[in-house]
């Protein structure tokens, strides 16, 4: 039985720009299974970012459910969704590492929000830094760091609380093409060999081409799924 | 996020912008210094002055001067001069107005020079009984060389330390056995004229310093006698009177059997009332002066808020990557919060201390401008030695109020951050 980590029914949600309504999400369905690596791919204003929004909680629909490992999101309070967000483990485009910590504390911090240990996050920060392929960069800040160094910083920070899943936000965007392709290689592996459930938004159709399914989307709407193999 | 997470983080953010925080602790800083040194140095006035009209002025007597305070009419000070005046007589009168009082004695006080050689002093003259004078006055009225006789005769004269040693440099004016020479401009004679008569110094007063209402340093003393007939008067200025207890209720009581007994002529002061009235002008100008700092201290926790608003913008963003990885709202609030603690406990400790030596600093001009006579830098004799006084009272209060001022101008940034939405704060450039 396959077990359902994301499920959006019918999700709406519209912008008032000045007074005019905007319909960025005109009724998304989409279901993520436990393991899935999902790319949704669409051009910039098909409303895949809104999509990724309302998937981490970081907004609110107009109309529709986001149901996360079974709850259903409008059910909850803000203390309540900002509990969830520990639950998943977001990765921007343009990284958003604290500038002032260092690599090993920029992974750390999402650790201190349940309340972890010093040690035991120092320990586990070093793990998943090694795990990423950046076992002698932890000591230094993003400034010293390159695009896509930041970018697996990011990603050993999402990985932090052991997330049920990962959402991605064009994890690639912002770095060259060869970086991205390392990138990616993690990305995969991740999914691979740990099963993490992976939700990645991008423009670029490449890089949705690695994911085990592709779901295309535009104007508000998913016209298109593609398994690939 | 656990307590000391917060605090770490809070402190992290603050330590990333260096002299904007040193700056706005500065504001902090400025404020506590000004509230604890204004009112150190004000408690210790307080303290000094107290002190000194406890030791200059005995508990347990009252003065009793002509003209009421007109309480009787409007409450004020300043009643209309009647041309009431106490006679040297009055005295007889006083002893039989009530068994507390023990001893009782007129004072005739006139203005006047003293001659000794060719050097000529300004000094008050105070006719006392020499007996009675240093019975009531035990403590201060005491020679320090020479005798002060029972039975004095009508030349003999005992002058305050400062009258002998006017200068503390070692020169002295007068000193015992020396003759002297008692100038009382008489202005009500046509022409005025000067009246003169030579006395002998028979004592020098031990140093009294500071003032009281009682005996003082600057005075000279010749008995009552002689001043009657040298002044050319039957009135006196005031009359001294010794109960026999300092409690509260002999004291009202017998002030008000004066007063009565004099139809409300003459106004009858305590100790205990020249005290409380010196404390009671003393809070005002503590509440005073505590308003004058209390408002450099507001200007700070404006500063603290305006920096914490461009802060905030400056870390819409962080806010928002710190919500996204699942950080509630009241945890923002604290993060926030937290920061204008730090700012505000620095800059209250740094404060209070920076307070207290300004304090210390500025007390050593205070007892010596006091002194008058002494020079500048040396030891201050007969003026008021003014200790700040720093009570366990005043430093938490100080720390206190930079504290809350702190939180309270910080409140509306951090709830402000707090309460951004996490899809709008990640968006914000």
């Amino acid at each position: 039985m396959k077990n359902t980590i994301v499920q959006t029914k019918n999700l709406q949600k519209t912008y008032m720009l000045g007074k005019v309504p905007v319909e960025a999400l005109r009724g998304v369905n989409l279901k993520v299974e436990k393991g899935d690596f999902v790319a949704i791919l669409g051009p910039s204003g098909s409303g895949k970012s809104t999509l990724m929004n309302l998937i981490g909680a970081l907004d609110k629909p107009t109309n529709g459910k986001v149901i996360i490992n079974g709850v259903d999101l409008s059910t909850l309070n803000d203390n309540q969704l900002a509990d969830l967000r520990k639950s998943i483990g977001f990765v921007f485009q343009f990284f958003n590492l604290i500038p002032r910590f260092d690599a090993k504390g920029n992974v750390e911090l999402p650790m201190t929000i349940p309340g972890l240990g010093r040690s035991e996050r120092r320990k586990r920060a070093e793990k998943l830094l090694d795990d990423v392929g950046l076992k002698d960069r932890m000591n230094h800040t993003p400034a010293e760091l390159s695009g896509g160094e930041r970018q697996r910083v990011a990603i050993a920070r999402a990985l932090a609380n052991n997330p049920s899943f990962l959402l991605m936000d064009e994890p690639t965007g912002n770095i060259d093409s060869k970086t991205a392709n390392e990138i990616m290689e993690l990305v995969e592996k991740l999914n691979k060999e740990n099963g993490v459930t992976t939700i990645m938004i991008t423009h670029d159709q490449q890089i949705a081409g690695r994911a085990k399914r592709m779901v295309k989307m535009l104007d508000g709407e998913i016209i298109k799924e593609i398994k690939q193999l | 996020m656990k307590v000391n997470d917060i605090f770490s983080y809070a402190f992290g953010a603050i330590r990333l912008r260096k002299l904007r925080a040193g700056l706005t602790i500065l504001g902090v800083v400025i404020g506590i210094a000004a509230i604890v040194a204004l009112l150190s140095i004000s408690q210790g006035l307080q303290a000094s002055i107290s002190g000194q009209l406890e030791s200059g002025f005995a508990t347990d007597t009252l003065i009793v001067t002509a003209g009421g305070l007109g309480s009787g009419i409007d409450g004020g000070i300043g009643a209309p001069d009647t041309g009431f005046r106490l006679l040297v007589n009055d005295t007889t009168f006083i002893n039989e107005l009530s068994a507390d009082i023990e001893l009782w004695t007129a004072i005739i006080q006139r203005s006047s020079y003293i001659e000794s050689g060719e050097n000529t002093l300004i000094t008050t003259i105070n006719g006392v009984v020499f007996e009675e004078y240093s019975e009531i006055y035990s403590n201060t009225f005491v020679a320090e060389s020479g005798t002060i006789s029972s039975t004095p005769g009508n030349e003999e004269i005992v002058a305050g330390k400062r009258v002998s040693d006017p200068w503390e440099n070692g020169t002295l004016f007068c000193s015992v056995n020396d003759n002297v020479n008692v100038i009382w401009p008489n202005a009500a004679v046509r022409p005025p004229q000067n009246e003169t008569y030579t006395g002998n110094v028979t004592a020098i007063l031990q140093e009294i310093g500071g003032f009281g209402i009682g005996p003082s340093d600057s005075s000279t003393y010749i008995p009552l006698s002689q001043a009657q007939s040298f002044f050319d008067t039957d009135e006196c200025e005031m009359i001294i009177v010794k109960l026999s207890n300092s409690d509260q209720a002999t004291i009202d009581d017998v002030s008000e059997i004066i007063t009565n007994a004099f139809n409300g002529q003459v106004s009858v002061i305590s100790s205990t009332a020249v005290l409380s009235i010196v404390s009671t002008i003393f809070s005002t100008i503590e509440l005073f002066l505590a308003g004058i700092a209390g408002i450099s201290l507001l200007v700070a926790g404006i500063g603290i808020m305006n920096i914490m608003i461009v802060s905030l913008m400056e870390r819409t963003r962080e806010i928002g990557i710190l919500k996204a990885l699942g950080t509630k709202s009241r945890t923002v609030l604290a993060i926030f919060l937290s920061e204008a603690m730090i700012v505000g406990l620095i800059g209250s400790a740094i404060g209070v201390v920076s307070g207290w030596a300004l304090a210390t600093v500025a007390s050593g001009f205070l007892g010596g401008g006091f002194s008058g006579v002494a020079p500048p830098g040396a030891p201050v004799s007969g003026g008021i030695a003014v200790t700040p006084v720093l009570t366990p009272v005043l430093i938490l209060g100080a720390m206190a109020f930079g504290l809350i001022i702190s939180i309270i101008f910080a409140l509306y940034p951090a709830w402000r951050a707090s309460k951004l939405k996490p899809v709008d704060a990640l968006r914000y450039e």
